[in-house]
């Protein structure tokens, strides 16, 4: 079972000239992660124009359609930061947050990342943190050891 | 404290589009409202991080509460929006 975070979806120092440009770095680290399909990021990109996925305090968690499930290989997600902040419909986000996930995993995943970046603590630690192994520690789902 | 029980009729559950509008709405009534799943904690309806900490999926059912003048009315509207699958209103979404 691949680990719904890899660390090579992790970046911390990316910029993007938009909010299109930052959802398809977020959507090609899924990619990257042997996630989805590219096919994938293209659904990303028709998710946002439908509705924004800025969940507010500076975070997005960009995802695909339903139409896109297809292109879903296993529950994955990807962390994107862009400490220059990116222009995202008013909004200025600093974190990207990328979803995939099959059948029904969406909800319960949006649920897991909602709590943590409801915690004050664990999103400032998000926003802050050099260490890709802290993000990738954080972003653990609930109940789950990090294997050694 | 009024409380209304509402089954979430939305078909990829409430998240996205579906949470957006249900958000907005929640914000634009004249009393604060809060729901909660469940026994868990009652919580903003108007704040997306907290709806979308629910994890309600299709066919959950929410409570929501609300207290002041207006209470009954502002949880009406928010009931009978979640009683809609608001995906339906969005064809490219679906």
């Amino acid at each position: 079972m691949p680990e719904l975070l890899d660390r090579a979806a992790v970046r911390l120092d990316a910029k993007a000239i938009g909010r299109d440009d930052a959802i398809r770095q977020c959507g090609a680290a899924l990619v990257g992660a042997g996630a989805v399909e590219p096919a994938y990021v293209d659904t990303m990109l028709e998710r946002e124009r439908s509705v924004s996925t800025y969940v507010g305090e500076g975070v997005a968690i960009p995802h695909g359609t339903l139409a896109g499930k297809d292109a879903v290989h296993h529950d994955a997600v990807s962390f994107v930061r862009f400490p220059d902040g990116v222009e995202w419909n008013g909004e200025q986000v600093v974190l990207c947050i990328g979803i995939a996930a099959r059948g029904d995993g969406h909800v319960r995943l949006l649920s897991e990342l909602a709590q943590i970046l409801l915690d004050p603590e664990q999103a400032r630690a998000l926003r802050e943190t050099n260490d890709i192994d802290e993000v990738v520690r954080l972003l653990q789902p609930a109940g789950e050891e990090v294997a050694e | 404290m009024p409380e209304r029980t509402v089954t979430i009729a939305s078909r990829t559950g409430l998240h996205a589009r579906p949470a957006a509008i249900f958000v907005k709405a929640a914000a634009e009534q004249s009393v604060p409202v809060r729901i909660r799943v469940g026994d868990g904690s009652p919580v903003p309806a108007a704040s997306m991080l907290a709806v979308l900490s629910l994890g309600a999926g299709h066919g959950t059912e929410v409570i929501l509460d609300a207290d002041g003048p207006g209470a009954d009315d502002a949880l009406d509207a928010l009931v009978t929006l979640l009683a809609r699958d608001l995906d339906a209103e969005e064809a490219a979404d679906a």
